[in-house]
């Protein structure tokens, strides 16, 4: 590598190496702090095993459900047009990201106990316990699988369309000889997405669950760490918890296909496939199951905005002070994540075209993904402890939040700004060697090409930090109460109405700054996947 | 006999064919952007097109692609990258891959036409640019359509295997009595096939002629002026 490429690439590698230094740190401080001849006695516990197990079981069979769901709504989706189709792309791609504890408030409102679902058909549902976490899980993943699936359609030569237009083929052929080739490239990456994110899900157990039989290995360190202060059983339960996902994702993708077709620079035309009675009662089922699964959570959020309280609630100072909280946390968070994100996109696709580093793409991309295998609260703790061993007290607890916030959201931001920048790699590298345009001046040429992207990348690292309530659940304190934080409260408060108000206000918020993300910084027509 | 009275409009494009095509090879001559590619695409059902298309005073115009007396060549993207060489031959045949002894006979020979017989179990990765456009020749084959559609699917082959690959579409097309349409941009590939050759600028027909038209010392004035630029550009 030339020092003239070194030169160039520096502020990329020295946001990947704050990255790396900052995960060091926390590690390190977290493992100073334990014991690790203890641990052997944890392996002992039941309670541990008993965690382990369901930890499991509940990811597994998340995962599972959303990806078998995601993917006849996917083909339905790519070869069916009806009204309402973008508004439905839409609102996958909001769900994905929705604050966990206002999705949770919509699905108690449509399948509690005096829930909609209980009044229109006199069935409970068991909400509290594993059909509660499932449900509330692939209300999160099945959209998120819809969209994962539609990028790997985006892989398909519009030529094998045309020939399989040309050549009669009904649906299920079209999927057989065509889709399953390039979904099954796709499905392993989906599986192990969603299984981590289902692993290592904290709000929706912390609320959902019903009690300790219903824990998982996050949950059990935020009880080790917020009720015990022991960093001993944490380090240990987090050593676990990311020995486990490296494991299950090692074999994943040892079994998967590689994929090695690139993206088309081209937008697919859409032809004529046969239809049949029979693909049309399929997709009207699989688009059925996901209305019924996302859109009734999402329209009970909005119940509370006819009560006579919502006013009430809006005239509180403490919702406010929640709302500016919120904001404080959520944009340097976003900044940060976008900013981390394009370090590793261009640290990334430097590498791409050069022979002597074309395995390093990957593993730059893996490296950002890291971050879900390790429990966030373990990161956040650890961070604390370094901050707090150089002199930095309780005031370290915002910053602490603002970064943990920004490296969790770093993986979505990599999903959606990777496959712009090395579209772009790709198809104008040859003439930027030969033209010699690099660094602010690429930059300038492709903004138009990635603006897409990357307001998509900032959306989601706002609304992710926005949500969060992992981290401001270890160390929120008395001045720093985010919105969902302020809704866990009032919610543990049995004050579930005066919560639904504020649910209605942090949904709200949401869709504005995502709107307002998108619309600015994306341009005018943002593409709809 | 291929009747054709098709319209298209595509922002400033505005195209308008008119012609009717005998049984045999015809070559769509003209510069590039001038409309061939379109009118292959308008004939197979892959662009929508306004007016009339008829073939044996059956019209064709709204029966979707597949339903069409039709199998089309094109530049690229013939072949399925996941199916073997017999998959993709068979697949011409039936979509769902389960064939009866009889075609799966007929899949035979057209391989054996083709000298496929000894790639039936590769991949198209592992062949070379000229079989893949044969087995993209031997799919059309076992389709048994009459109307043969080919948007220059050998342009990417060396001249050499270019000619092979026009010898036996002419020789299918004689054996089998198929209407064959070859968008070229070499009128000498239309002299090497011979039967009739048209001209299109700006989307319309200019000339409908034989293919001797070409080798006339003084040829047709219509053609010469493409004739002259393609001359050029050689």
């Amino acid at each position: 590598m030339s020092f003239r490429a070194i030169k160039t690439l520096l502020p990329a590698l020295l946001g990947v190496g704050f990255f790396l230094l900052m995960g060091a740190a926390s590690l390190s401080a977290l493992f100073r702090y334990s014991e690790p001849h203890s641990w052997f006695g944890f392996l002992q516990q039941p309670y541990l095993w008993r965690v382990v197990r369901f930890s499991l079981w509940q990811a597994l069979l998340s995962s599972g459900l959303s990806l078998l769901l995601a993917i006849p709504v996917a083909s339905c989706l790519i070869h069916r047009q009806f009204y309402g189709r973008a508004a439905l792309l839409q609102l996958f791609s909001v769900s994905m990201v929705v604050p966990t504890i206002v999705a949770i408030l919509g699905l108690v409102v449509v399948y509690g106990r005096a829930g909609w679902f209980n009044q229109l058909f006199g069935v409970q549902v068991p909400l509290y316990g594993l059909t509660g976490i499932l449900l509330a899980h692939v209300f999160f993943n099945m959209p998120l699988a819809v969209r994962l699936l539609l990028q790997g359609y985006d892989l398909i030569p519009s030529g094998q369309w045309r020939q399989a237009s040309q050549l009669g083929f009904s649906r299920l052929a079209a999927f057989r000889w065509i889709e399953w080739h390039y979904m099954k490239k796709v499905l392993p990456g989906a599986f192990v997405l969603i299984f981590m994110l289902c692993f290592s899900s904290f709000a929706v157990v912390l609320s959902l669950g019903g009690g300790p039989k219903f824990s998982t290995l996050e949950v059990a360190i935020y009880q080790a760490l917020r009720f015990d202060f022991d960093l001993n059983k944490a380090s240990f339960l987090a050593l676990l918890q990311v020995f486990i996902c490296t494991f299950f994702a090692a074999i994943v993708y040892r079994i998967a296909p590689v994929n090695r077709q690139d993206v088309s620079v081209l937008r697919a035309t859409s032809y004529l496939l046969k239809d049949s009675l029979w693909a049309r009662f399929v997709d009207f089922v699989a688009l059925g199951c996901a209305f019924v699964l996302v859109i009734p959570p999402f329209l009970a959020i909005f119940e509370p905005i006819f009560s006579p309280l919502f006013l009430d609630t809006l005239l509180s100072p403490a919702l406010w002070r929640a709302v500016l909280v919120s904001l404080q946390i959520a944009i340097p968070a976003a900044l940060i994540s976008l900013l981390l994100g394009v370090c590793f996109s261009v640290l990334a696709r430097f590498c791409v075209a050069r022979r002597y580093v074309a395995s390093l793409p990957n593993k730059i991309e893996h490296l950002g993904n890291m971050i879900l295998m390790v429990p966030g609260l373990v990161i956040a703790t650890g961070l604390f402890l370094t901050l707090r061993e150089v002199g930095w007290g309780l005031e370290s607890s915002y910053w602490v939040v603002v970064w943990v916030n920004a490296v969790m959201a770093l993986p979505f931001v990599l999903r959606a700004l990777m496959p712009v920048m090395y579209q772009q790699e790709r198809r104008f590298r040859n003439v930027y060697l030969s033209l010699g345009v690099q660094a602010w001046s690429r930059w300038q040429l492709e903004w138009p090409l990635i603006r897409k992207g990357v307001a998509q990348a900032f959306g989601y690292a706002l609304l992710l930090s926005l949500g969060d309530m992992g981290v401001i659940a270890l160390f929120g304190s008395q001045g720093l109460v985010s919105l969902p934080l302020y809704l866990f409260q009032l919610i543990g408060a049995y004050r579930l109405e005066e919560g639904s108000c504020v649910a209605v206000v942090l949904i709200t918020l949401c869709l504005l700054l995502f709107y307002c993300a998108t619309r600015f910084i994306g341009g005018r027509s943002l593409a709809e996947h | 006999m291929l009747s054709i009275n098709l319209l298209y409009d595509w922002e400033r494009f505005h195209a308008h064919y008119c012609v009717n095509i005998e049984p045999g090879m015809t070559t769509l001559l003209g510069a590039s952007g001038e409309g061939k590619s379109t009118l292959l695409h308008l004939l197979g059902g892959f662009l929508e097109g306004r007016g009339g298309l008829f073939f044996n005073e059956k019209s064709l115009l709204s029966l979707p692609a597949y339903e069409r007396p039709i199998s089309t060549l094109f530049q690229s993207d013939n072949l399925f990258p996941q199916l073997t060489v017999w998959q993709n031959v068979a697949i011409g045949l039936s979509p769902s891959l389960s064939l009866s002894s009889e075609q799966k006979i007929r899949v035979q020979w057209a391989l054996e036409k083709t000298q496929l017989v000894d790639k039936a179990k590769r991949f198209p990765q592992a062949l070379s640019g000229g079989q893949a456009q044969r087995v993209a020749i031997a799919r059309a084959l076992v389709r048994k359509k009459p109307i043969l559609l080919l948007d220059e699917p050998f342009s990417a082959l060396d001249p050499s295997l270019r000619e092979e690959m026009l010898h036996l579409v002419n020789e299918v097309t004689m054996e089998f009595g198929l209407t064959t349409l070859l968008v070229s941009h070499l009128p000498y590939e239309a002299s090497l096939v011979g039967g009739r050759v048209i001209l299109i600028e700006q989307g319309r027909i200019a000339a409908h002629e034989p293919v001797s038209v070409l080798s006339q010392l003084d040829p047709h004035p219509l053609f010469l002026n493409y004739l002259g630029l393609s001359r050029v550009g050689a």
